[in-house]
């Protein structure tokens, strides 16, 4: 579905925070890249999106740029905006009348559990109420493939564990791609189909690549109490602490 | 929490009351004197005589249409100007350091170069009002857009908005929320200029009445005036006041 070939990244002209990155997300799988900070993982997706052009290298898709979604770090919401207004905006910039946009975001709102709350104002919402909106925002345009930049990071631990655990069954009912960028190896391991580790930047590469092979449907929780969850999270979390202490040495 | 605002509300109101009735006293007891420090009944009737007699009428009409006129001109020339500049780099570089200038310095010096451009009339004090006003949106206009949210952009951009998309979405109503947060600044400044530029020429307006007041050491007339436009500047407050809470609901 998605084919990254060679890909490097720049901040600037002369290192690249990214360089010769190869990966390829097949359609209905869900892809985590975990690394260290600076590794260019929000830049890869960044870049899928068309915010940053690649240095070297190509980005190949058969989606049209309406069925590629992307979730951010923050929320982003438009402050100015009621939460169904928020998540109708996306159907209205694709043609939709207004009252048919806002009709459905209601039903998307319910959907994440936020029946009722769609004329409030982001500000009176939770950061987890918060979250839900925004994913809804992305969720109702139906994307084919689903980008990730550590969404729920600024989530309290039980709220990020019940965002994750809702996300992961529309995941899978929707039958969408993901892409996931995280920097939490057991999330990453509980959610996806394949790992990504990328070696700490500049200069990043993608180090290995790992099958998951756990059998959906999945729970976040239980997930992680299959045979195969922990004998992974060892190698991963062996093989991250060599890139991180690798960075050390060089340093 | 309604209840303890009222009382706030009506302690404010008793501790006037006390002190005007202290300086009542003061001035009856022939403490003050009366030539500098009018007691509060002689400007009761100081205002109850202008308006009685008609006489500021004109002189009401004069300051508020300067002021008033002064402010929207300055509101519609500091808003596009804002926009042009902000969004064309070239337009930036010719007026940013004009505007840099104008904001350095007090404008109101530019009062009598105004009289002699735009005569004793009306045209001087809109002028004054407006450059006050004027520099104050623009600069208020032109950060704006450059400090926009940029996440906000990026959202907007990749749910699929073009340029109209971004102005109306996020452009359009941070503008709104910047310039309302000015707006009271803004009325200020354009009293200012009106009552300034009467004070320096003109033969109408409360500004041209208080340079009269001050000739003849009429001190009560002096307060009464002042009185006067504090309280039309608070009623203008108050309708911006709503406006704000009418258009930026979200702030909560």
């Amino acid at each position: 579905m998605l084919r990254v070939a060679g890909l490097s990244l720049a901040y600037d002209e002369t290192t690249p925070v990214l360089e010769d990155a190869s990966l390829a997300i097949d359609a209905g799988s869900f892809v985590s890249l975990v690394g260290p900070s600076g590794s260019g993982k929000s830049s890869l997706l960044r870049a899928i999106m068309g915010l940053q052009r690649p240095s070297a290298g190509r980005i190949e898709t058969e989606l049209a740029p309406r069925e590629i979604g992307i979730l951010f770090q923050d929320d982003a919401l438009l402050p100015w905006r009621s939460a169904a207004e928020n998540v109708a905006l996306g159907l209205r910039l694709g043609g939709e009348s207004r009252a048919r946009a806002v009709a459905e975001a209601e039903i998307w709102l319910g959907r994440l559990g936020l029946g009722g709350l769609g004329d409030r104002y982001p500000r009176a919402l939770s950061g987890g109420q918060r979250k839900r909106v925004a994913l809804a925002q992305v969720l109702a345009l139906k994307p084919r493939l689903l980008l990730m930049d550590e969404p729920f990071a600024s989530l309290d631990a039980i709220t990020r564990a019940r965002v994750t655990q809702d996300l992961l069954a529309l995941v899978e009912s929707e039958r969408m791609t993901v892409l996931l960028v995280t920097h939490d190896l057991e999330e990453a391991l509980a959610l996806s189909d394949v790992v990504y580790l990328l070696s700490h930047g500049p200069r990043a590469r993608i180090s290995r690549r790992y099958d998951v092979p756990i059998p959906r449907p999945r729970d976040v929780v239980t997930a992680r109490t299959h045979p195969a969850f922990a004998p992974l999270l060892e190698a991963l979390w062996h093989d991250l602490s060599r890139e991180v202490t690798g960075e050390a040495v060089a340093a | 929490m309604r209840r303890a605002l009222d009382r706030v509300w009506l302690r404010q109101l008793a501790a006037l009351v006390v002190f005007l009735a202290l300086w009542e006293a003061a001035g009856r007891a022939g403490l003050l004197n009366p030539l500098y420090v009018p007691r509060p009944s002689a400007v009761a009737a100081v205002l109850l005589e202008l308006f009685g007699s008609g006489t500021i009428w004109p002189h009401l009409v004069a300051t508020f249409s300067a002021a008033m006129a002064g402010l929207l001109l300055g509101l519609a020339v500091g808003i596009v100007l804002g926009i042009v500049a902000a969004l064309v780099p070239f337009v930036a570089e010719i007026v940013e350091p004009f505007m840099i200038l104008l904001n350095a310095v007090p404008r109101v010096v530019l009062a009598p170069l105004f009289v002699i451009w735009f005569g004793i009339d009306l045209g001087s004090k809109i002028a004054l009002a407006f450059i006050l006003v004027a520099v104050l949106i623009f600069f208020t206009v032109y950060t704006g857009i450059r400090q926009v949210d940029r996440r906000l952009v990026e959202r907007v951009v990749t749910l699929g908005g073009g340029r109209g998309a971004l102005l109306r979405e996020v452009y359009l109503p941070s503008l709104v929320a910047w310039i309302l947060g000015q707006l009271k600044v803004a009325v200020g400044f354009a009293f200012t200029g009106a009552v300034v530029g009467e004070f320096v020429a003109a033969s109408r307006g409360l500004g041209y009445l208080l340079s009269f007041a001050q000739s003849t050491y009429n001190a009560a007339l002096m307060l009464a005036l002042v009185l006067l436009i504090v309280a039309f500047v608070l009623l203008i407050f108050a309708l911006a006041g709503r406006l704000e809470r009418r258009l930026l609901r979200w702030r909560g």
